[in-house]
């Protein structure tokens, strides 16, 4: 038979590895309970709660349930704001408790949700499901949510969810006047009646004895001297003392003290922030010039034609397809025939007086005097009577042509 | 079970010899036999020796350091293969991606945090590792014939390295500002070496700044290329444990428990299939049969195995439950968070570093060289050949604090000690500007934007 010998080590091994086995089979538990505690599942349910007692059980049977977010690809924010948020499109809760509350419809009706997203207007963390890491100036996180209670930690001097204005501003640089965007509009007014452009440059305009403002909102938090300011460090609550006074944080500045009241000083510290680079698609910008400018001669050429001989033609639109050689207009588009000679041209083409294809016109002409340049009757006689005219200046531009050549050629013959 | 075995082998042929009819080992053996049949039909278990020196399991002895680092590596396989499909390795959607498994993943920031704490653990187990094996003498050979337990150790000196440049190229891949400003405190330090310094630099990042051509690099190191390195190295460094007889602990069993014979005794060499024939390590044979040294090692090694491999998964299990892994802002090459450190384990090069940098007047002489590349490299080859340098008798070999070893192991403890020290003051009592804060001092608060 063989052995089998006895193990000389300590009998406390066995209970030690089921100890051990149960101490894995408690953090497996722990893991996956941990896993599911999320303030959503909260807020979903009271969510539910609220909408079958004001809609029935019904409506909330049909709610979705689980993380949802608002994928924006042009602004490439994946904001999951509405896991919570989840009244925000739905009607009849104006009045509820926030994360409840129906959003207002007026800024949705410029900024469809689906694209912008929540946090290109509100600030936040879009990524995060949680209130503390959403919400909360976070650690780690340099967007925090811009609402009622970042403003009066501020307290700020008038609207208190007036911080949000910072967002709006960036795709609104460019506007004069923003409809509700109260600090800012004051600020940009501000900037234009104190002068400021005297010694910064901001976009693109201004003088140089300070520094250039115009991408001011990207300098980082740590690229402040913080030295001199008490209470909160942050780059807002800088420019704010900073406006305030400008030699009491840096004493060897000269830009001057423009005695700004604190609401006034807020307003400006808001502008400044949002004059930054943020990576907007052109489109989500107003007021961007999206036109290459014309040139100084182009501008020139245009003017003489609106004042010269064929001013009818260009005033009502003619030539942005038509030259009128004989009255000096050019088309910068050229797409039909030159109009000094339409009353030779509509009757070798289609057989037909000018007045009688105006009046009835077919092909292009059709499409373009039903939609784009309607007239009336007695504006079609102008038209009539200043194409013959314009033929007139053409056979006599010809005719004179014709005696300068032949008066230039005949020397030249023996 | 027994049953179902003992009807399956009465109907089964007779087994051809080295042919082993059950594929699973017993937990259970009935007889010595049995149990060394479990491990060597076993495929899981053929590292294991059929019977293992009882001092060998003590805990006091290895307190299974290399058991929990092969553990950690475990857990850092295993985790690491759902952050493989998660996981993006471009500057665009790296943050991001990492975001995503952070918040919205299912046992995303769960996981990570395993990977996360684990390789941390790794670094530390690793180290401890290599402290015990020193301090034991475990490096040096025994009674044994050919054993080369001196090549283990270099291989445990490249498993230290494996490990930490692993964790360092896991740094970077999270692309928020503690990755981007560890790595370059960590490559900047590699630029001081005379001459090649920046070439070093250029090869390692890709280019002369911290971009795509950096995290891809990292990021193949990190997944592929490092792994199957340290695999390798695992399996060879495993390899050598039984080509040289087991721990060095054993061979101190068998020295100490058998009185040395006159005559040459009959000895059994040990093979691994065959292949290391003619220079596998012998033991005299007479010791191995002695019950009282001996144990089982089913299921007595593998209990204890078992304890310290799921009690390692547990204890990173809950941990990570607790400790949320950071994720700091995107990273940004413009700004330079204050203090800019290096991963912890390097903290104290890092130290070294500012502590060596000297202004005299308007002259600076920086101390990257000397704390960065030469220190370190002076250590890492004094240690690399230490057991060509220690001269103490064989009997010295898997003893704790062996008499005639007292004094390399006081001076090892002291270069030992001056990293812990050192490590700790660079983690937790550097503040900005490198400015010393006790804990009770409070750092400047950090700005934020709004």
């Amino acid at each position: 038979m063989e052995k089998r010998t006895d193990s000389p080590l300590p009998k406390t091994d066995r209970p030690i590895l089921a100890i051990v086995g149960v101490v894995l089979v408690a953090s497996t538990a722990l893991f996956a309970w941990s896993d599911r505690q999320h303030d959503w599942r909260y807020y979903q349910f009271a969510f539910r709660g609220q909408v079958a007692e004001k809609l029935g059980a019904e409506k909330a049977r049909g709610i979705p349930r689980g993380v949802a977010q608002i994928w924006a690809p042009e602004l490439r924010r994946a904001d999951r704001c509405i896991t919570c948020h989840q009244a925000v499109s739905w009607k009849g809760f104006e009045g509820a408790a926030e994360p409840f509350r129906t959003h207002p419809a007026g800024p949705l009706k410029n900024h469809p949700i689906e694209k912008f997203g929540c946090t290109s207007c509100h600030g936040g963390q879009g990524w995060a499901i949680d209130t503390a890491e959403a919400h909360a100036p976070a650690e780690h996180w340099e967007e925090p949510l811009l609402g009622r209670e970042l403003g009066e930690a501020y307290s700020l001097a008038d609207d208190k969810n007036a911080l949000l204005q910072i967002n709006c501003n960036v795709c609104h640089r460019y506007d004069r006047e923003t409809p509700g965007a109260g600090a800012v509009n004051l600020a940009k007014k501000l900037v234009a009646e104190k002068g400021c452009r005297a010694c910064h440059v901001i976009n693109g305009r201004g003088g140089t004895i300070g520094p250039d403002l115009t991408w001011v909102g990207d300098k980082a938090p740590e690229q402040y001297e913080y030295g001199r300011l008490s209470g909160q460090k942050s780059a807002f609550a800088w420019h704010v003392a900073h406006f305030k006074d400008p030699r009491a944080l840096v004493p060897d500045t000269v830009m001057p003290n423009f005695h700004l009241s604190t609401g006034q000083a807020q307003a400006l510290a808001m502008l400044a922030l949002s004059w930054r680079r943020a990576p907007v698609p052109a489109d989500y910008r107003p007021g961007l010039p999206r036109t290459d400018p014309q040139t100084p001669d182009e501008i020139a050429d245009e003017q003489r034609m609106k004042t010269g001989p064929g001013a009818w033609f260009v005033q009502t639109g003619c030539f942005v397809c038509h030259s009128i050689a004989s009255l000096g207009v050019k088309s910068p588009a050229q797409i039909g025939p030159d109009l000094s000679t339409a009353v030779e041209d509509t009757q070798s083409r289609f057989g037909r007086t000018v007045d009688d294809f105006l009046r009835e016109p077919t092909g292009t002409m059709a499409v373009v005097l039903s939609r784009q340049i309607v007239l009336s009757p007695d504006q079609k006689a102008t038209a009539v009577q200043k194409l013959r005219e314009a033929f007139a200046e053409h056979e006599r531009q010809k005719a004179s042509a014709a005696a300068a050549s032949s008066a230039s050629t005949r020397p030249a013959t023996p | 079970m027994i049953a179902d075995q003992k009807t399956r082998s009465s109907k089964a042929a007779p087994a051809a010899p080295g042919v082993h009819p059950r594929r699973l080992w017993s937990v259970r053996p009935r007889s010595d036999r049995e149990a060394g049949d479990a491990v060597v039909s076993n495929f899981l278990l053929h590292w294991f020796p059929a019977k293992s020196y009882r001092a060998s399991l003590a805990w006091s002895y290895s307190f299974w350091l290399g058991t929990v680092s092969a553990a950690l590596l475990l857990l850092l396989v295993v985790s690491g293969l759902p952050l493989l499909f998660l996981y993006v390795p471009s500057v665009e959607r790296a943050y991001a991606s990492v975001k995503d498994i952070e918040f919205v993943v299912t046992f995303g920031s769960w996981i990570r945090a395993v990977h996360r704490i684990s390789a941390h653990l790794m670094v530390a187990a690793v180290f401890l590792h290599l402290v015990r094996v020193f301090l034991t003498g475990a490096y040096k050979n025994g009674v044994g014939r050919n054993q080369k337990r001196q090549w283990n150790w270099v291989l445990g000196v490249a498993l230290l390295l494996a490990t930490l440049f692993l964790s360092f190229t896991g740094y970077l891949l999270p692309w928020d500002q503690l990755a981007y400003w560890a790595v370059t405190v960590g490559t900047n330090i590699a630029s001081s070496v005379p001459v090649i310094g920046p070439t070093i630099r250029e090869l390692l990042i890709g280019g002369r700044a911290i971009e795509q051509p950096t995290l891809i690099r990292f990021y193949v190191l990190h997944v592929l290329f490092l792994p199957m390195i340290v695999g390798f190295l695992f399996a060879y460094h495993m390899w050598r444990v039984r080509k040289d007889g087991g721990l060095a602990r054993a061979d101190r069993a068998v020295a100490s428990s058998e009185p040395r014979p006159a005559e040459p005794s009959p000895t059994k060499t040990y093979t691994l299939l065959g292949v290391a024939r003619g220079t596998a390590p012998q033991i005299r044979a007479s010791s191995l049969g002695s019950p009282a040294a001996t144990v089982n090692s089913i299921p007595d090694l593998t209990r204890r195995a078992a304890i310290v491999v799921l009690g390692t998964i547990a204890a990173v299990g809950i941990l990570a439950v607790f400790v949320r892994s950071p994720l700091e802002e995107p990273a940004n090459p413009i700004i330079t968070p204050n203090p800019a450190k290096a991963p912890w384990y390097f903290l104290w090069l890092q130290e070294i570093v500012t502590d060596t940098t000297v202004h005299i007047g308007p002259v600076t002489i920086n101390g990257a060289f000397l704390g960065g590349v030469l220190l370190p490299v002076i250590l890492l080859a004094l240690l690399t050949a230490w057991p060509w340098l220690d001269r103490s008798p064989a009997g010295a070999a898997g003893a704790w604090f062996a008499v005639s070893r007292r004094r390399q192991n006081v001076v090892f403890l002291l270069f030992v000690l001056a990293v812990l020290v050192l490590t700790v003051i660079g983690t937790f009592l550097r503040g900005p500007y490198w400015h010393f804060y006790w804990p009770w001092q409070p750092w400047p608060e950090l700005p934020s934007r709004i």
